[in-house]
């Protein structure tokens, strides 16, 4: 496929995205077809993951074997199975987080266009982001999806907290991608280049200290997107003070970016290098799961909950890539962990996403996000309650939901390669989660609420939390197809070599 | 010329006094407004450095952006405000002796590394026509960073006027 | 041979790296730090530049690479003094101590 059809998601989401904005300003406030805005933002993201689905059967056929950017047909962005894969994502979240924000955005501000063009725009960054593969386009898709971030966090202007959650995430984010510029920096002077393949050919083992300082360096920008522990502090504010849509959509999107952008570099610029990463990849993956679960234990509010939740299960997928390091270094294809990374993180997207259209139904209603204010929702909405009974027990991976398949994989990696340390604390550090998990729906089916009136559901919200709900379920239950599709994203990335 | 070096040298020292004074400078001053000042003379510094790299197109983009507007944007938003413009009698926070440590370990660890390294260097002089190669690279193989930034500037633009823009009636809270 | 040696370069990049990180973690004000946040990205700048002229100067990446980070710096600053901005109007300050909305 020539250059132009592979980036065709990335084109379609662009145009999208500025058609709407167009679309805002053209129509002034009066107009009634500006209600059509979010649905021309839903269909943008239906149009992209098609484009996507068509793609998929054609990278097969592309030649991978050139890795480096000369031999790229699209230069600087591998158009994979794993970058697809990882779009899929973004986009899935994109369309989930606009169906559910619809309601929410019309109840706080009145700037429809700006918001769902600044969201597709933020799904456009993560699609440049996960298939980039140069240490230029991983800085600018990295900026661009935190600049868009930074906006949609302060979206709620009027809002002190929404605007000073933006200006925390600005303060730490801008640090940190200036800190992780630098370790750029230093990989560009020792290797003359750019290209993750060239830097991975030209590394010499002379340059160990300098590969270990400019990873050091790179783990706070990628860290600080995937809300690793130490680079964490932003994340319970912003996630706090966002409007809750967005919150979704952090907890999720930069998340998964970050991620991919970590096993990206990790995996092809610095794979058979002599340095062993595994003790600073399990010491960070103990120190993010265990602050985020216990940490979690004592919040009052859904929102900073779910955001040390978060944080807590970016420590489970960050045990799977330690298990892929573990993996002794003739077999660099080697991707066992990898593929778990991915089945964790599909898992999780459906999950997380659901609890916080829950979150958002409810906010709706009731104006706040306290936990206390769930008392006695299963008399008020028992469709709900279970929803969230479900969502929960995959977020700690008890089955039969789509969480225990993915910590059985990424567990399971870990054991695979000897790490039973870190497995161990990965499941000690779920049961903790039992706790704060069960506190919620404790209150939700025991506690009897003030407020006994039935919650409206709208029809954008009911199929959200149905769909997430179905697939919660469905990957556990039938997890033969979405495990084989994790497997062969994964695989993709080994035949790179 | 056996004075040639000396004065290329002479010129870095002086361009380094603007970086660097400038860069202490900055974070010292106690005026928000004079640290932006601070940071025009480091800038300037760094525009030198560029013209000793021989990368003379860079040095005109660092005048024209970060200087002309960058820094320009910071001085607005620092005369926005009347109270930020005032000298306080402490800029730093609580935690400033620890940031002083954390930045002077900061120094001495990237000293180390960068010094035992053995950078591949070269004596190769660049192309006479750095701007012609820049151009065609722009257009070549970074088209697709090129684009990406055309967009990001836009969405920066649309977010930046967003969030700085006078209450809208229709707002609600 | 170059008059300057490329580890003064490095060496006056790694300081004013340091001097920034220094700024943004002490500064009360938010424009402040981001101006901490700027003399890092010089920093980048430098070492880029550096390189490129030592290294490799046949290829233009390393400028490539700073030019972009200017761009991005721009767009970085445009939208972040929006920010304070907002912030001021609500607050009418931009000391980040003072942010304390969202408990700890």
């Amino acid at each position: 496929m020539d250059a132009l059809r592979l980036l065709t998601p990335e084109i379609t989401i662009t145009i999208f995205a500025f058609a709407i904005i167009s679309l805002d300003i053209a129509w002034n406030d009066e107009n009634k077809s500006r209600r059509i805005l979010p649905w021309l933002a839903f269909a943008g993201g239906l149009a992209t993951l098609l484009m996507i689905f068509y793609i998929w059967p054609h990278v097969d056929q592309y030649n991978y074997t050139a890795a480096t950017d000369a031999g790229r047909e699209v230069p600087m962005l591998a158009v994979d199975r794993m970058s697809l894969f990882f779009k899929m994502i973004a986009v899935l979240t994109v369309i989930l987080v606009g169906l559910s924000a619809g309601e929410y955005v019309e109840k706080h501000t009145p700037f429809r266009g700006e918001f769902y063009g600044l969201m597709l725009l933020a799904g456009l960054s993560i699609m440049l982001l996960v298939s980039s593969t140069n240490l230029i386009m991983i800085y600018l898709a990295l900026e661009f999806l935190s600049i868009t971030s930074y906006i949609l966090t302060g979206f709620l202007r009027r809002d002190a907290r929404s605007i000073e959650a933006a200006l925390k995430y600005f303060l730490y984010g801008a640090l940190a991608s200036g800190v992780m510029l630098y370790g750029f920096s230093l990989l560009y002077g020792a290797t003359g280049s750019v290209d993750l393949a060239t830097i991975a050919g030209s590394l010499e083992t002379t340059q160990a200290g300098l590969v270990v300082a400019a990873v050091i360096l790179m783990l706070a920008g990628f860290g600080f997107k995937i809300a690793l522990v130490p680079f964490h502090q932003w994340s319970p504010d912003a996630y706090e003070g966002a409007p809750t849509p967005i919150t979704a959509f952090l907890s999720v999107g930069p998340k998964a970016a970050g991620l991919a952008v970590l096993i990206r570099v990790m995996v092809v610029a610095l794979p058979a290098f002599d340095v062993n990463w595994t003790p600073i990849l399990s010491l960070v993956a103990i120190f993010t799961m265990s602050v985020g679960n216990l940490v979690a234990l004592w919040q009052t509010n859904m929102k900073r909950m779910l955001a040390y939740s978060s944080i807590a299960q970016a420590g489970y997928m960050l045990v799977g890539l330690a298990a892929w390091s573990a993996a002794p270094p003739s077999a660099v294809a080697y991707l066992g962990g990898v593929d778990a990374i991915m089945l964790f993180l599909l898992a999780y997207m459906f999950t997380n996403l659901g609890v916080f259209a829950i979150a958002i139904i409810l906010e709706n209603q009731m104006g706040t996000s306290e936990i206390a204010d769930y008392a006695g929702l299963i008399r008020r909405s028992p469709y709900l309650s279970v929803a969230l009974l479900i969502f929960f027990l995959s977020l700690v991976g008890i089955p039969p939901t789509s969480g225990f398949i993915g910590k059985l994989f990424v567990f399971g990696a870990a054991v695979n390669q000897g790490l039973y340390v870190l497995a161990l604390f990965g499941v000690f550090n779920s049961v903790i989660s039992v706790a704060y998990y069960f506190g919620v729906l404790r209150n939700v089916f025991f506690e009897k609420g003030s407020d006994e009136s039935p919650i409206r559901v709208g029809v954008a919200m009911n199929t959200v939390v149905t769909i997430t709900v179905v697939m919660t379920l469905l990957i556990a239950l039938y997890g033969q197809p979405f495990i084989q599709l994790a497997a062969d994203s994964a695989q993709i990335l080994a035949a790179n070599f | 010329m056996p004075f040639e070096i000396p004065f290329v040298q002479i010129v870095w020292w002086a361009m380094t006094a603007c970086a660097i004074g400038g860069a202490i400078g900055v974070v010292s001053s106690n005026n928000l407004f004079h640290s932006a000042l601070f940071l025009v003379l480091s800038l300037f510094g760094v525009a030198g450095y560029y013209v000793l790299l021989s990368a003379g197109f860079l040095a005109v983009v660092q005048l024209m952006v970060y200087i002309g507007a960058i820094v320009i944007l910071v001085l607005f938003a620092i005369m926005f405000s009347r109270r930020m413009m005032k000298p306080t009698e402490d800029e730093m926070n609580r935690q400033w002796l620890v940031s002083v440590i954390v930045a002077a370990a900061l120094f001495s660890w990237l000293i180390v590394v960068v010094n035992s390294v053995s950078w591949p260097v070269t004596s190769a002089a660049p192309t006479a026509d750095t701007v012609l190669q820049l151009g065609l690279a722009f257009l070549g193989s970074y088209l697709i960073p090129f684009l990406v930034v055309g967009v990001l500037l836009s969405a920066a633009l649309i977010g930046a006027i967003f969030l700085a823009r006078e209450k809208v009636e229709a707002e609600e809270i | 041979m170059l008059p300057i040696p490329l580890s003064w370069w490095l060496t006056v990049s790694a300081a004013l790296f340091s001097i920034g990180v220094f700024g943004a973690l002490s500064r009360r004000n938010a424009i402040g730090i981001l101006m901490g946040i700027e003399l890092v990205l010089n920093a980048v700048n430098v070492n880029l530049v550096a390189f490129w002229r030592y290294v490799i100067p046949a290829n233009v990446e390393g400028q490539i690479f700073a030019l972009i980070v200017i761009s991005v710096a721009a767009a970085e600053a445009a939208v972040g003094l929006a920010i304070v901005i907002a912030v001021y109007r609500r607050r009418h300050s931009a000391a980040v101590e003072e942010l304390d909305i969202l408990k700890h």
